[in-house]
């Protein structure tokens, strides 16, 4: 088990920078994952640490050693592809001791009949069988070891790739999206597969996954990505709370957290026509009177009356979906502005949650009241975080702030 | 349902027919063969044409034996044709796993340049060919002929290999690389095996070309005892007469081993050798 850092590692593809700045510190054995959507460079960065890319710029160490320099069989790491990149023409059994046959392996293993009789050598050496037997035991396997891949079912397959890392005992164990080819029920138990495997082999784990709720549950630390920067870097709860900006509020939780715009009037803030006092954890230091700033709030800590005397945003309900436990409104802001449009330009709508089955229907006018103690206050200029402890930043926006791992 | 039922046996005995039919026109030259080698002179010009072997003639095939060479001749073909297949499968193998992976300068002038060579009809290359076989002491030699067999069906080969490598995902590749197998390792313990029934299918190209080929097999061999079989058949046409019957025989001898060897090769030439390696 040995901790990973990546310094300042880039990469670039031409003229293009894919990846820029990557600045993390992975210790032993956390369960780290990089979390992002399609595009964002994460399973590029995944690649560079195995080395199935090569890095433009920066250093890679394992533990204390530096290995972006080093061929992938050499840095003690195991991958699991997305698409389990099995050897079809292997049984299972095979395909699980592979590993271990090529880490024996001499140029005479080339040699046909000869090359032959070594490996089946390999393979049916006390320590090599009782160490596959194991693996397999593990992941429920046993029963199909001399079966080939094409006759596995999904999850069956993605059970076989995890034992050909696993038998390794690598230091490393590195997962592209392994979970994203199989339905949401078989993802969940393979999800809690993955979970118990880090609790029962310790390793340093990096996961690449663009699903939050994999990210959420899995992992002890997140690495949020967005165009190849690192947004934020964070335990789940901190990315949850204390979103760093933007993206990175909207990227996390569903419903996705509401952007109002917002000024800060004194020691009140001015939402459209309402104003609230501003609570001390809100205070914004630097924040002159006037200035723009966005309210993050998510769906659960804004409230729906329908009386029009209640404090609020005065707004027409336009959607309410049911989805079991809760119910989802959709209400169209009368005269507070969101950040953030649908996708056919509608905007100035916010989601709001109901515990239960909503009675609202579309077309009821109401009021959202909104609890300041659970919102966060953005930049409305750079989309930064702002509090009592980040001040509003003076310098020029930037879309995407590089962020420190030390907390 | 009954109505669907009878047109699919309907469809299905139509299709057995047009298989039969074309395996009759497929056949029918090898029967015919038999039929000639195994029909005395005086009948083969009778007017009503013999349809089946005649039982009395099988003693032809014996006679050929000990009135002729043909066991050697078979025997060169065979060494050529396997030569060729061999020489040209370890040769292609790299190549084409170098188009296929890698992207170099000039990789497209490679792959051109490989189809240029198919370009040129081996009767225009027989004279510098000779001259260069003169002067590296390989005329009159099988292992020059395996050689120039294997410059015709390298590129072909490498070119069809290079389409199956294609198919081959780099992730299983990768897999490989990061279990700790080197390139060329990957190349033989991963690719080779997964492309089996293009190598076979590549392999009969290659058995072939060797098997039948005359040109420079007359032209840069002329010792007697080191020619192939389809030089030794075409010695038979004589000036005067042509023993048909011989002919015949031989000539299916010289047939039935080729059959052979693709009836062995073809069941390596099924696909789905990938199916279960990666999703999708």
């Amino acid at each position: 088990m040995s901790s990973i850092s990546l310094k300042n590692v880039t990469k670039t593809f031409g003229a293009k920078t894919v990846l820029g700045n990557i600045h993390v510190d992975v210790p032993a054995g956390e369960f780290l994952v990089l979390l992002g959507p399609s595009g964002c460079g994460k399973s590029t960065l995944l690649r560079m640490l195995a080395g199935l890319e090569t890095v433009s710029g920066g250093e890679i160490h394992l533990g204390q050693r530096r290995v972006d320099t080093l061929p992938p069989s050499a840095r003690d790491m195991a991958f699991v592809f997305q698409s389990y990149a099995l050897y079809p023409h292997m049984t299972v059994r095979r395909n699980i001791t592979f590993p271990l046959i090529m880490r024996k392996f001499r140029w005479w293993f080339h040699i046909p009949v000869l090359g032959h009789l070594a490996k089946r050598r390999i393979e049916s050496s006390p320590e090599v069988r009782e160490l596959v037997d194991r693996t397999a035991k593990i992941l429920s396997l046993t029963e199909m070891m001399d079966r080939h891949p094409r006759t596995l079912s999904g999850g069956q397959r993605q059970r076989v790739a995890l034992g050909r890392a696993m038998v390794r005992q690598p230091e490393v164990f590195l997962m592209d999206e392994p979970l994203s080819n199989l339905d949401a029920k078989l993802r969940s138990s393979m999800r809690a597969e993955i979970i118990k495997l880090h609790r029962d082999l310790g390793g340093t784990f990096v996961y690449v996954t663009h699903d939050q709720i994999e990210a959420m549950t899995m992992g002890t630390r997140i690495v949020l990505m967005h165009a190849g920067e690192a947004q934020q870097i964070g335990t789940p709860r901190e990315i949850y709370t204390n979103p760093a900006n933007t993206f990175v509020a909207r990227f996390i939780g569903t419903p996705a957290m509401n952007l109002v715009h917002a000024r800060i009037d004194g020691g009140r803030l001015a939402i459209g026509e309402l104003r609230m006092p501003l609570p001390a954890h809100l205070g914004v230091r630097g924040a002159s009177s006037g200035a723009e700033v966005l309210v993050g709030v998510r769906p659960n800590a804004l409230a729906i009356g329908t009386d029009p005397a209640q404090p609020g945003m005065a707004g027409t309900v336009a959607l309410v979906e049911h989805v079991g436990a809760e119910s989802i409104v959709t209400v169209r802001l009368d005269t507070a502005r969101t950040a953030h449009d649908r996708d056919d330009g509608v905007g100035d709508e916010i989601m709001v949650t109901q515990a239960g089955y909503s009675t609202l229907q579309a077309g009821d006018e109401v009021r959202v009241s909104l609890d300041l103690t659970q919102a966060v206050l953005f930049s409305a200029e750079s989309g930064r975080r702002i509090s009592n402890d980040i001040p509003l930043p003076t310098e020029a926006p930037h879309a995407a702030p590089g962020f420190s791992t030390q907390h | 349902m009954k109505t669907t039922t009878t047109t699919l046996a309907w469809r299905q005995a139509l299709l057995m027919i047009v298989i039969l039919g074309m395996l009759g026109v497929t056949a029918f030259p090898i029967y015919w063969m038999l039929v000639t080698s195994t029909t005395s002179s005086a009948d083969l010009f009778s007017t009503s044409p013999h349809l089946l072997p005649g039982l009395a003639q099988w003693h032809v095939f014996r006679d050929v034996f000990t009135s002729t060479d043909v066991g050697t001749w078979l025997l060169n073909s065979a060494i050529v044709a396997v030569g060729t297949t061999v020489l040209s499968l370890a040769l292609a193998v790299l190549p084409a796993y170098a188009l296929s992976r890698f992207k170099f300068a000039g990789i497209a002038i490679v792959g051109l340049a490989l189809f240029v060579t198919q370009m040129l009809p081996e009767a225009m290359l027989v004279v510098p060919l000779y001259a260069i076989f003169g002067q590296l002491s390989l005329l009159n030699t099988l292992t020059g002929l395996i050689l120039v067999n294997t410059a015709f069906t390298v590129p072909v080969i490498t070119w069809i290999l290079k389409g199956a490598i294609d198919g081959v995902p780099i992730d299983i590749e990768e897999a490989a690389s990061i279990d700790g197998c080197s390139r060329l390792g990957t190349v033989f313990i991963v690719v080779i095996p997964l492309i089996a029934p293009t190598l076979a299918a590549t392999a009969v190209i290659a058995f072939f070309h060797g098997w039948n080929e005359y040109v420079f097999a007359q032209t840069l061999v002329s010792a007697p005892e080191l020619h192939t079989a389809s030089v030794g058949l075409a010695g038979f046409v004589g000036e005067l007469s042509t023993p048909l019957h011989s002919v015949m025989a031989i000539g299916l001898m010289y047939t039935l081993p080729a059959v052979f060897f693709y009836l062995l090769v073809q069941r390596y030439v099924v696909a789905g050798m990938t199916a279960g390696s990666v999703k999708g």
